[in-house]
C-alpha cells in the first residue's frame, strides 16, 4: 500500500510550541521549546507514526495539530488553510474533521457522563440529527467498537481500560472525521487487549477511509501499524521516512540507538545494547548545535555548534545529521525474531484457527463484550 | 505437609535459596484466592522472571515473599516459603524485618515509593546499611558512595547530597538498586523496575542489573509484563494468569516451545519487529475478576480450545520436557487438537 499518489491533508511549517515555567517572585522564568521548528506533511489515507522518548514533544505536537494547543510560531495547515485563522464556520468543520484519541483511558472520559452521552455529544454538536437518530447512531458506534449497545447507560468507571479506549474511539468516530490523531492509544493496555484495540483501529481506518496520526513509543506497534514514521528527539524531528526503510536501515544515530535498545522476545538474540550513554538532557536547557551530540558516539566538534537540518537522503527519507553518510556504513543489521520450531509453529497456527472458528460461532466470544464490573446475566 | 513431596522444590540435592510451595493469598471475604497455589524455586546467581498481565498477582506475590503484604485485608491462605532453609511465613515479625533490606531486598516500579523525598540520597543509602551493620557513620557514608559508583551514577560524590527530586527517573532507579544491593543481599526482587522508563534508559538499567548480578551472585526475581525483557534477562520463567502459574521452565523452552494456550496467545498478540503481519491474533475477552473467577481452568472463558473438562476440573502443572511444566488438560496441543473446520 506504499507509494501510491497521495496528496497532503495536514501540514506543519516551522511549527513551534513553547511553554514558560516559573517567573514568580523567586523563580527564574524558563522557556521549554517542546516543539521546535517542525516541518511535517501528513498524506491523505496514510498512517503516520511519531515516535520518541518521554518528554520529546510528541503529545505537544499532536495537540497542536488539532488545535487543542495554539502554536507559538509557524503554522498548521489543514486542507491548505492555516487553522489558526479559520472563520467560525470553518472552525466547526475542523473540529468535526480532526478528532483526538487520548492516551489515558482512565482520565480522558468525563466520569459523570454515561457512555451513551459521551459518544452522543459530538453528534449533538456536529449533526442536525434528532434524539432518536442520535441514539441509533450511538448504538451502532458502540457495536462497531465491540461494546454492547445496552452498555450506553453505564458510567466509565464500570469499564476496563481496553473498553474505555474503545469508548474514546467510538466518540472520536461519531463526527465522521477525516483524520484521527491518537496519542498513545494502546500504551496503557495489556498486550492481549492492546492487540484487540490495534486490530480495531486498523479495521476502522479502512472502513471509514481515515488518515491516522499515531503517537507511540513502542517500536513494534509502530512497525505493525504505520506507513511512515517520524522520530523525534528534544522537540525536533531527526528522521522521517517509510516505515520499511527506516526500520530496515535507520540512518540517524538516535534512531539506530533506539532500535538497538528494544528487547526482542527471543532469548537466542540477547542483543539489547545500552550503547546510548547518559540521560535525555533537560528540554529546559537543550544542548547547542545538534541536540543529540551529548549522547552521540559519532559526534565531532562541528556537531556541538552547528544545528543539522533535515535533508533528503535515499528514497523519500529525510535525516538531520551532519554525518549520516559516513555513519550508514557502520550499521548493524535489523533485529528480528527467529522462526519458530515446527511443533511451536503448529501450535500457533492451531491457536489462530481455533480462535477464528470460535469467533464465527457467536457474539458471546467477541472481544470486550463481557463486563467485569457487574454481573450481567439478563441484560 | 511432608517434606519432599514436591519434586520441583528439590529437597533432595542442593536446596534452593528460595522455595515457594503452593502459596495462596486471599483478600477479605473474596470468593476465591487471588494468588492460588503458586510454586517455584530460585537458586543463587539465577534469574527467575515472573511474567503476566496486570492484576494477575505478580506484585502481591512479591510483597508476600518480602513480608510486606498488608494483612488485613490480605491473608496467606496456604502454602510455605522457605528462604535459606528458614520457614519464612512462620518467622516472627522482628526476624523478618531483620532479613528485609539485608538478606533479601526489593525494588519497586515507582522509585518514589521507597525513596523519602525529604532526605538526601546518600543518607538514605547509609541508613539502610547502619540498620543492619555495626559500622560507623563515616563507613556507612563511604559505602553509600561506593554503591552510587557501582550503579554508575556520574559524579557520585557530588550526587550523595542530592534529594530524590533532583534526579531523573533512570537515576532514581539506579539509586534504588544501590540501596537494595548495599548489604549484598542473597535475593533481590525487582517489581517492574524498568516499566516506567524509556527504552534507552531501560536498556542501561537491565544491563546494569545483569552486570551486578554476575559480580555478586545475587539471586534475582524479576517481575515484568514485557516478554522482551524476559527474553533478555531470564534463566527461568514463570507465566502467571489470574493468580496461577500456567507455564514454567527454562527461558529457551518458554519461547521456543510454548505449550500453554495463554502463553501462545500472549506471544501471538505481540506485533513483530520483522515482517508486517496483516492482522494480530488476539486473546478474546478479558481477565476474570475475583467475583467471576472460574472454578476449573481459570483461562477457560478466553481459551479457544476450551472443552467440558476444562470447566469442571482445574489442570495441574505437568511436565512437558525436563524442567518445563504447563497446566493445560490438552498440552501438547498438536496431539490433542485437530485442525479447526
Ligand atoms: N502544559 C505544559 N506546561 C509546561 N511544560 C509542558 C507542558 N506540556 C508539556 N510540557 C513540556 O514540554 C515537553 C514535551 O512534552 P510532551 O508532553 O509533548 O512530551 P511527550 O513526547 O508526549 O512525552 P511522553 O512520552 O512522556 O508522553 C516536556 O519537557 C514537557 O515537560
Ligand atoms: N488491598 C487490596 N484489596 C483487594 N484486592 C487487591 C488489593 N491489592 C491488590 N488486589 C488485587 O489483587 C490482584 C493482583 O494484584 P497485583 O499483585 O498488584 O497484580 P500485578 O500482577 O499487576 O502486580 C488484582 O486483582 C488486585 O486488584
Ligand atoms: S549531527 Fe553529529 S551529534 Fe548529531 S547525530 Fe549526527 S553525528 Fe551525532
Ligand atoms: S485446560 Fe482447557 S481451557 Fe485451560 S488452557 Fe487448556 S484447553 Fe484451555
Ligand atoms: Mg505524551
Ligand atoms: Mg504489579
Amino acid at each position: 500500500m506504499k507509494h501510491f499518489a497521495q496528496d497532503t491533508i495536514l501540514e506543519t511549517r516551522s511549527l513551534g510550541r513553547n511553554f514558560t515555567r516559573g517567573g514568580g517572585l523567586f523563580q527564574q522564568r524558563t522557556v521549554v521549546r517542546a516543539v521546535d521548528g517542525v516541518d511535517l506533511t501528513v498524506r491523505r489515507g496514510e498512517t503516520l507514526a511519531i515516535v520518541g522518548e518521554s518528554g520529546c514533544g510528541k503529545s505537544t505536537l499532536a495537540r497542536t495539530l488539532v488545535r487543542l494547543l495554539e502554536p507559538t510560531s509557524g503554522q498548521v495547515l489543514y486542507e491548505g488553510s492555516d487553522i489558526a485563522h479559520l472563520a467560525a464556520r470553518s472552525m466547526r468543520k475542523l473540529r468535526k474533521d480532526l478528532q483526538f484519541v487520548f492516551q489515558d483511558p482512565f482520565s480522558s472520559l468525563n466520569p459523570r457522563m454515561t457512555v451513551g452521552a459521551i459518544v452522543e455529544e459530538p453528534l449533538t454538536i456536529h449533526t442536525r440529527d434528532g434524539k432518536p437518530a442520535r441514539q441509533q447512531k450511538v448504538a451502532g458506534l458502540l457495536q462497531r467498537v465491540g461494546l454492547r449497545p445496552s452498555m450506553a447507560d453505564r458510567y466509565p468507571h464500570e469499564f476496563s481500560g481496553g473498553q474505555r479506549q474503545r469508548i474514546g474511539i467510538a466518540r472520536a468516530l461519531a463526527s465522521e472525521p477525516k483524520v484521527i490523531v491518537a496519542d498513545e492509544p494502546v500504551s496503557a493496555l495489556d498486550v492481549s487487549v492492546q492487540a484487540q484495540v490495534i486490530n480495531l483501529l486498523e479495521d476502522l481506518k479502512t472502513e471509514f477511509s481515515l488518515t491516522l496520526v499515531l503517537i507511540a513509543h513502542d517500536l513494534a506497534v509502530i512497525r505493525h501499524m504505520s506507513d511512515r514514521v517520524a522520530v523525534m528527539y528534544l522537540g525536533e524531528i531527526v528522521e522521517i521516512g517509510d516505515t520499511e526503510t527506516v526500520y530496515g536501515a535507520p540512518r540517524h544515530p538516535y534512531t539506530q540507538a533506539l532500535m538497538r535498545a528494544i528487547p526482542v522476545p527471543a532469548p537466542g538474540l540477547r542483543s539489547m545494547q545500552a550503547d546510548l550513554p547518559g540521560d535525555i538532557p533537560s528540554p529546559l536547557n537543550p544542548p547547542s548545535g545538534c541536540r543529540f551530540h551529548t549522547r552521540c558516539r559519532h559526534a565531532d566538534a562541528n556537531c556541538g555548534t552547528k544545528r543539522p537540518a533535515l535533508e533528503p537522503t535515499e528514497g523519500l527519507r529525510e535525516v538531520a545529521c551532519h554525518h549520516w553518510q559516513k555513519i550508514a556504513a557502520s550499521l548493524s543489521p535489523q533485529k528480528q525474531e527467529p522462526p519458530r520450531s515446527a511443533a511451536a509453529a503448529k501450535r500457533f497456527s492451531l491457536y489462530r484457527e481455533w480462535s477464528r472458528k470460535n469467533k464465527s460461532k457467536g457474539p458471546s466470544s467477541a472481544p470486550g463484550v463481557t463486563t467485569t464490573q457487574r454481573k450481567d446475566n439478563n441484560a | 505437609m511432608s517434606e519432599g513431596t514436591d519434586s520441583r522444590s528439590g529437597g533432595s540435592k542442593n536446596p534452593s535459596l528460595l522455595t515457594v510451595d503452593n502459596l495462596a493469598i486471599r483478600f477479605g471475604n473474596a470468593p476465591a484466592n487471588t494468588v492460588d497455589g503458586i510454586s517455584f524455586a530460585v537458586d543463587r546467581g539465577e534469574t527467575l522472571c515472573i511474567v503476566g498481565e496486570s492484576g494477575c498477582g505478580k506484585s502481591i506475590s512479591a510483597l508476600a515473599l518480602m513480608g510486606l503484604l498488608p494483612m488485613p485485608p490480605a491473608k496467606i491462605a496456604g502454602g510455605r516459603v522457605s528462604f535459606d532453609q528458614r520457614d519464612l511465613l512462620t518467622l516472627p515479625a522482628k526476624a523478618r524485618a531483620d532479613l528485609r533490606g539485608d538478606r533479601m531486598a526489593m525494588i519497586f516500579q515507582e522509585p518514589m515509593t521507597s525513596l523519602n523525598p525529604a532526605f538526601r540520597i546518600g543518607d538514605q543509602i547509609a541508613e539502610g546499611v547502619l540498620r543492619h551493620r555495626a559500622i560507623s557513620q563515616a563507613d556507612a557514608r563511604r559505602r553509600a558512595l561506593q554503591m552510587l559508583d557501582r550503579v554508575k551514577i556520574p559524579a557520585a560524590a557530588e550526587r550523595l547530597d542530592d534529594y530524590p527530586h533532583q534526579l531523573s527517573g533512570g537515576m532514581r532507579q539506579r539509586v534504588m538498586i544501590a540501596m537494595a544491593l548495599a548489604n549484598d543481599p542473597d535475593l533481590l526482587i525487582a517489581d517492574e523496575p524498568t516499566t516506567a522508563l524509556d527504552v534507552t534508559i531501560q536498556a542501561q538499567i537491565l544491563e546494569l542489573m545483569k552486570t551486578l548480578q554476575e559480580e555478586t551472585g545475587t539471586a534475582l526475581i524479576m517481575i515484568t509484563h514485557d516478554l522482551g525483557v524476559v527474553a533478555e534477562i531470564a534463566d527461568q520463567v514463570a507465566v502467571m494468569y489470574a493468580g496461577r502459574i500456567v507455564e514454567q521452565g527454562p527461558v529457551e523452552a518458554i519461547f521456543d516451545d510454548p505449550q500453554h494456550p495463554y502463553t501462545i496467545g500472549l506471544m501471538s498478540s505481540l506485533p513483530s519487529l520483522g515482517e508486517r503481519q496483516s492482522r494480530l491474533t488476539t486473546i478474546s475477552g478479558m481477565v476474570p475478576t475475583i467475583e467471576t473467577m472460574p472454578s476449573g481452568c481459570r483461562f477457560a472463558p478466553r481459551c479457544p480450545f476450551v472443552r467440558e473438562t476444562c470447566i469442571t476440573r482445574a489442570p495441574e502443572l505437568t511436565s512437558m520436557s525436563p524442567g518445563h511444566l504447563a497446566a493445560c488438560h490438552f498440552a501438547p496441543l498438536e496431539t490433542h487438537m485437530v485442525e479447526a473446520v
